[in-house]
């Protein structure tokens, strides 16, 4: 088991996500708000990484940061050493929202990135149905997603995002909407997908049992301003399965990354409080 | 956080209301222009588009006509009759069908699919029961606004939380009670909305039955206007009626408006 | 328990219907003993016998299609137009700032009233009432439209963003299917403040098809005949507005 303390990541040449000093700052009417301060990582290839922290401390900003999204920050995101300007074809998100277009079948959800690159209808949909596969809704490609549970709809979601062949993938909680035995099977699934691709994945998470399982790092953050806290190498072996979640090894990192987390959790509650006391107090 | 990941800088220039006044400006000023350009044309026959001037002329003889008061007095009474008569049966008949369901499933399918029929064609019907005075213009608004005001009641009345039902009766609230301090707080937003729609559908009611058969009213003189061509005089009562009508819709609007507002500032934080 | 519902619920439809033909048996008996004018008010049954009748007479299939018709023509307009504008309003985002409580102002104005208005420029003809309901469906369209595309969820906005869409592509793959469903909530509203209108006017102006049927037994001092053209088109329009229901709840799966 070991512990790195935050360190200047941008000295790792060999990796493929390089995200270095982003500072983000929002202008509210209560003023200036540093959603980011001073972060940076790295992702190197066929990594899995987590990103996990307590409400507030400005995960989601990240990952919009980092796809692409949200702009007007100081700092650099590069892929493959390209700074990236507005979203970029070799990052791939899947959002924690439900993302597949109600209107489309699972198998044209999925083709959907085949079909903006201009690949041929055959051809797209036989290559949508092994990613269809790989997610395991095979039978289900000529279903809408209004028939299928929500755990299904965010399969179809990673599904489509696979088939664009994104270099690095790129996640903001998707099992945030599903309930705790569903996160753990379909945390399973990804794990297996991403060890058989070897697909480069970053998870942004706020659950410390997902992010053990599935990462090779994790990478804790303060409450706003968002600065990294801690990385935790996860020394746990692979091929995982769900099954590590019971073994000790499991158990302290879960408790490490845990006394970080409520530090940062608790300190987030009493900084709401007092906002919250200082706006009710005019009478 | 999500929220504030999509704030936008403000752009240089006019601020936002500044150019959207401004064009609303100009949407007006272009329409008044090319209205006078056809005008002065004479594009289209018959004096079918006059002049602004005209119009303008026909709104001020129009304003400081006695006759044309008496008119709208006689059109205001009326609508004010359909939406009382029509207002206090609909709410009635909404509310008894909202408060109980099996009600609602006798008679709800009547009122609903009766809804969105034209009820002007009733018109023959009203003239034989009440005459051909204002008593079959009242009947026409008061039929016309039955429906949209009881269907909106039976909605709204539908519509409260059923918790604060249960609230009431744990504290052994009286009938009375439960009406004027839940039932009625409660139902505010929906039956003013309901009274809106329903002055709306009065009003387009009692007109076109003032239009199809009277000798006094705005829409007999809409009609009259029509019969002597006297366009710019149609002209200056539609205007005249278009500001009315919506005027009175924004009132109530605010008035709504207002009254929801307070009650956000009250809610605890 | 479901067998319970379905009891209830027949007998709530039996109480409806049976109110309304105990409503009707009452009227009878009173038109019958003379409580009632029969000069104002004619016999149900007589009412119900002169349905058929005008159905078989008044060539009622030929004006049937006249109205269709009108309301084929306004349709397609409010269609056009309506959706057109719609997607204007939500492109530039000044002019929807500026105009779209006009429109929500037009949506809720009498703007059947003027009509007087489109019979001088139109004259007594189907295009004076095409036009009236063409106007009185247009704002439902054009609103609706406009919700459904602002109304597109953020993260579906996103995702085509992140898949790097073209402007267009966005529009035509994202924008439009995403708002369909309310454009088509709209296109329904819309077609039924057309017809009610259209049948309206038909009647105001002498002049069309259902419409027009009541003016012409109204004026030949038919009673029967008369109550029985009223039903005869409020029962038409009832039939189109179920219809109308039906499909929009067949295409709600969509959704």
């Amino acid at each position: 088991m070991t512990e790195t303390a935050v360190r200047d990541a941008t000295s790792a040449s060999g990796a493929l996500l390089s995200v270095e000093h982003i500072v983000k700052r929002f202008t509210t009417p209560e003023g200036v708000l540093t959603a980011l301060d001073d972060v940076s990582l790295t992702v190197a290839p066929g990594e899995f990484v987590s990103v996990i922290g307590p409400s507030g401390c400005g995960k989601s900003t990240l990952f919009n940061i980092m796809g692409g999204l949200v702009g007007d920050y100081e700092g650099r995101v590069s892929v493959g050493g390209e700074t990236i300007a507005g979203t970029h074809p070799a990052i791939g998100m899947v959002f924690q929202e439900e993302s597949a277009f109600p209107w489309r079948t699972v198998i044209q959800n999925v083709a959907f990135p085949l079909e903006i690159a201009g690949v041929a209808k055959s051809e797209r949909l036989s290559r949508a149905q092994h990613f269809v596969g790989l997610v395991g809704l095979d039978g289900f490609e000529r279903r809408l997603p209004a028939e299928l549970s929500g755990g299904m709809r965010q399969r179809v979601a990673i599904a489509r995002t696979l088939a664009s062949t994104p270099s690095i993938l790129l996640m903001d909680e998707p099992f945030a909407a599903l309930d705790e035995q569903t996160r753990l099977l379909l945390g399973d699934k990804v794990l297996q997908i991403q060890q058989q691709l070897r697909q480069t994945t970053l998870l942004i998470t706020h659950n410390i049992t997902e992010a053990v399982q599935l990462s090779d790092r994790v990478l804790v953050m303060t409450y706003r301003p968002g600065k990294l806290k801690r990385i935790v190498d996860i020394d746990l072996p692979r091929p995982r399965t769900s099954e590590v979640v019971g073994s000790d090894a499991f158990g302290h990192y879960v408790a490490r990354i845990w006394s970080d987390l409520r530090e940062e959790a608790s300190r987030g509650i009493r900084e709401e409080e007092r906002r919250a006391l200082g706006e009710g107090e005019p009478r | 956080m999500d929220a504030t990941d999509r704030l936008v800088m403000p752009r240089a220039g006019w601020s936002t209301p500044q150019r959207v006044r401004a064009l609303r400006i100009g949407i007006v000023v272009t329409i008044l222009v090319a209205w006078e350009a056809v005008a002065a044309s004479g594009l289209l026959f018959r004096d079918v588009v006059p002049s602004l001037v005209a119009i303008g002329r026909a709104l001020g003889r129009l304003l400081t006509d006695a006759a044309f008061y008496w008119n709208l007095g006689v059109t205001g009474a009326e609508i004010g009759g359909a939406v009382l008569i029509g207002g206090v049966s609909g709410l009635a008949v909404g509310l008894a069908l909202g408060a109980n369901r099996f009600l609602a499933r006798a008679y709800e399918p009547f009122i609903y699919y009766l809804g969105p029929t034209p009820k002007i064609i009733f018109f023959p019907i009203m003239i034989m029961w009440f005459g051909v005075g204002s008593g079959s213009k009242v009947a026409m608004g008061a039929l016309s606004c039955f429906f949209p005001i009881a269907i909106s009641a039976a909605a709204g009345m539908r519509e409260i939380d059923r918790v604060l039902i249960r609230v009431g009766t744990s504290f052994r609230a009286s009938p009375w009670q439960m009406v004027t301090k839940i039932y009625l707080p409660a139902l505010r937003r929906p039956l003013v909305n309901g009274i809106r729609l329903g002055l709306g559908i009065a009003i387009i009611g009692t007109l076109l039955a003032e239009t199809k058969l009277s000798n006094r009213g705005i829409g007999y003189l809409i009609i009259q206007s029509y019969s002597t061509f006297d366009m710019p005089k149609m002209y200056a009562l539609l205007i005249v009626l278009f500001v009315l009508a919506i005027g009175a819709n924004a009132l109530i609007g605010r008035f709504a408006g207002a009254d929801t507002s307070s009650l956000d500032r009250g809610r605890p934080r | 328990m479901s067998a319970r519902l379905g009891a209830s619920r027949a007998a709530a439809a039996l109480t409806g219907f049976g109110t309304l033909v105990a409503i009707l048996v009452l009227v009878e008996a009173l038109i019958r003993g003379g409580a009632i004018n029969r000069f104002i008010v004619p016999l149900p049954s007589q009412v119900l016998v002169a349905i058929p009748r005008i159905i078989a007479e008044e060539n009622v299939l030929h004006r049937l299609w006249e109205t269709a018709r009108e309301a084929l023509w306004a349709s397609v307009l409010i269609a056009v137009v309506g959706i057109a504008l719609g997607i204007l309003l939500y492109r530039f985002r000044l002019l929807r700032s500026a105009t779209e409580t006009w429109v929500a102002a037009l949506a809720s104005a009498p703007i059947v009233l003027m009509y007087p208005l489109f019979l001088v420029v139109f004259g007594r003809s189907a295009a004076t009432i095409i036009a009236i309901g063409f106007v009185a469906g247009l704002p439902p369209v054009i609103l609706k439209t406009l919700e459904g595309l602002v109304g597109a969820r953020q993260v579906l906005i996103d995702v085509g963003r992140s898949f790097k869409l073209t402007d267009r592509q966005m529009f035509w793959k994202i924008l439009l299917p995403a708002a369909l469903p309310s454009i088509f909530v709209g296109l329904r509203l819309g077609l039924i403040f057309a017809l009610i209108n259209i049948v309206g006017v038909e009647f105001l102006i002498n002049f069309g098809g259902l419409g027009q049927l009541i003016n012409d037994l109204a004026e030949r001092y038919d009673l029967p005949a008369t109550y029985g053209a009223i039903c005869f088109v409020i029962l038409v329009s009832i039939v189109f507005f179920i219809v109308m229901e039906r499909i929009e709840r067949w295409m709600r799966p969509i959704d």
